[in-house]
């Protein structure tokens, strides 16, 4: 069975008399855990039926609707709210700085690989702005480091050199060769001064330019070398800093780029090829602007809609301003989240890969099957059968 | 009749520090097994990873209650000293910038993931719930 606890994706996963084997302490905790939420109307509890309508009904009087999320739902739902959108002219933002990422990964603009492709060969791999150690614990023994693969027999002990470019010495660094340290809101500093170094030109910079000539010629020796782009760098760099550190880095080696995000089936609605779906400036790369003081835009954008639909992305939590826009809010979710309790309708749904089958993309772009773990996503006593949210996504579609 | 301390009119001393935030798988699980409105969930989010010089500039230990305020908003976390092989040392290396795990706590101060400046200052007042900080209450049990 395959895990939806993060976008690795994890296929080995087994569970036996509620012990699940396998997964990491997220996985587990993702599996077995469901903090479940009665379907609401204006904060009161109501039948789901009612709960749909209500939400129906505010779609349908929307002028400006907008949708939030998605990147937690099977490929299916997606699609199912897509055509919604399609149809009430809403905008779906995925809600993540890694959309304009997967974005040019998936139209070429940057060369990607697959995961197995990482174990089989990757020799230089850098972690920048990204902490698989907290965010995805098993990227690191399945494929980044650890395992042995085709063209790397002795793994990381003498075969892969791994590096990580952060603001903070995270636990994924801990366990690197060499740690460069960024100071916090310049990322592209350093990359200027690695496009420079990569020239073998000395660059002038708040860093130790030694280092950025020895990390370039580090990269440069590289037969196959990966970057783990995490929120740290993806957020606070403009979208063509990493264009052309890529095309630089491969005009002397061969190296690809992988986005590290957690909500598990992102890659998918970001691809999604429409104009519905923002993959320019979304509301988390609008307030992850360069400069703090400079977001303003983020709560506007949210503020021109009137109707807000969070499915699976708790908005309140991300972004707590959001608690005093004017928007009505519906959230469809597995999980209790800080978003339901200012919403104006609830609606949960089943968890994908928990008790709901349905389809993912990993984030290196393969397709996933996803098989139902539980029947009702909660393994103890008083669990509940829950709705699929692909299926409440298409009573909205009709009904509006 | 309360005590009254001679240092509790004055003001407690304030540091310039930058905001940036981080994940922490334990913070993750507390999410998944307990609800963001749990106490599991609280201890493990409303903290602040500080150096200690900072820590001794404003005069706090670990485990103190500290107040940061920054343009967008202000909270009540808890201070910890910057961990493992820091711990010996007076200087962790970090000094000026403050590490907080990504939740409603840091996200009210950061508005979204970048750095973000803000004030830090030793408080006396309690731990900021989510109920506080957002006026959400929890739903269920
Ligand atoms: S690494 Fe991610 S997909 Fe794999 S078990 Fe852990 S949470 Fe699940």
């Amino acid at each position: 069975m395959a895990c939806t606890g993060c976008a690795l994706l994890c296929e080995d996963i087994e569970v036996r008399d509620g012990e699940v084997r396998h997964a990491c302490r997220i996985g587990t905790a993702h599996i077995l855990n469901r903090q479940q939420i009665d379907p609401m109307v204006d904060q009161e509890v109501v039948d789901i039926d009612d709960a749909i309508r209500r939400a129906a009904a505010l779609l349908a009087d929307a002028e400006r609707p907008m949708f939030l999320g998605f990147g937690n739902s099977i490929t299916e739902t997606q699609a199912t709210g897509v055509r919604l959108a399609e149809k009430i002219g809403a905008g779906i933002d995925p809600c993540s700085v890694h959309t304009s990422l997967i974005d040019d990964i998936v139209h070429s603009r940057v060369k990607t690989c697959t995961l197995p492709e990482v174990r089989d060969y990757a020799d230089v791999i850098l972690f920048w702005g990204a902490d698989p150690m907290n965010t995805h614990p098993r990227l690191m023994s399945g494929y980044a480091y650890y395992p042995r693969g085709k063209n790397r027999q002795h793994g990381w002990e003498t075969d892969r050199t791994a590096i990580a470019i952060d603001v903070r010495r995270s636990h994924t660094a801990s366990i690197c060769k060499e740690m460069y340290e960024i100071v916090p809101g310049r990322n592209i500093e350093f990359i200027d001064a690695l496009m420079l170094a990569l020239r073998n030109k000395v660059p002038k910079t708040v860093y130790d330019s030694k280092r950025v000539l020895k990390l370039a010629g580090t990269l440069k020796k590289a037969e196959f070398g990966v970057i783990f782009a995490g929120p740290g760098l993806v957020g606070s760099v403009p979208r063509g800093a990493i264009i052309r550190l890529m095309d630089k880095l491969n005009e002397f080696s061969d190296f690809r780029i992988l986005p590290l995000y957690s909500p598990y089936n992102l890659r998918s609605i970001a691809a999604v090829d429409t104009a519905a779906v923002t993959t320019a400036t979304t509301v988390m790369a609008d307030a992850a602007c360069e400069h703090p003081g400079g977001c303003t835009p983020t709560l506007a954008s949210l503020r021109e809609a009137d109707c807000l639909l969070c499915v699976g992305f708790d908005l309140a939590s991300s972004l707590p301003q959001a608690c005093d826009i004017d928007a009505s809010i519906i959230v469809i979710d597995p999980s209790e989240t800080l978003t339901a309790g200012c919403a104006d309708v609830v609606i949960p749904c089943a968890a994908g890969g928990v008790d709901l089958a349905g389809t993912a993309v990993r984030m290196d772009g393969a397709k996933i099957d996803l098989p139902c773990i539980t029947k009702n996503g909660q393994t103890g006593a008083g669990a509940r059968t829950r709705v699929s949210d692909a299926s409440i996504m298409n009573r909205l579609l009709e009904a509006v | 009749m309360p005590e009254i301390k001679f240092d509790q009119f004055l003001a407690a001393p304030e540091r310039e520090i930058v905001i940036v935030r981080y994940h922490d798988i334990f913070q993750t699980e507390a999410a998944l097994k307990h609800g963001k409105f749990s106490k599991e969930y609280q201890d493990l989010s409303a903290v602040i990873v500080l150096d200690p010089v900072d820590m001794k500039k404003i005069d706090a230990g670990d485990g103190d209650p500290v107040k940061i305020s920054s343009e967008y908003g202000t909270v009540v976390v808890v201070a910890k000293k910057s961990e493992g092989e820091n711990d010996a040392r007076a200087n962790a290396g970090h000094s000026g910038v403050g590490y907080m795990p990504a939740s409603v706590w840091s996200n009210i101060l950061a508005f979204g993931s970048t750095p973000v400046s803000a004030k830090v200052s030793r408080s006396q007042q309690k731990i900021s719930t989510v109920g506080e900080l957002t006026r959400i209450q929890r739903l269920i049990d």
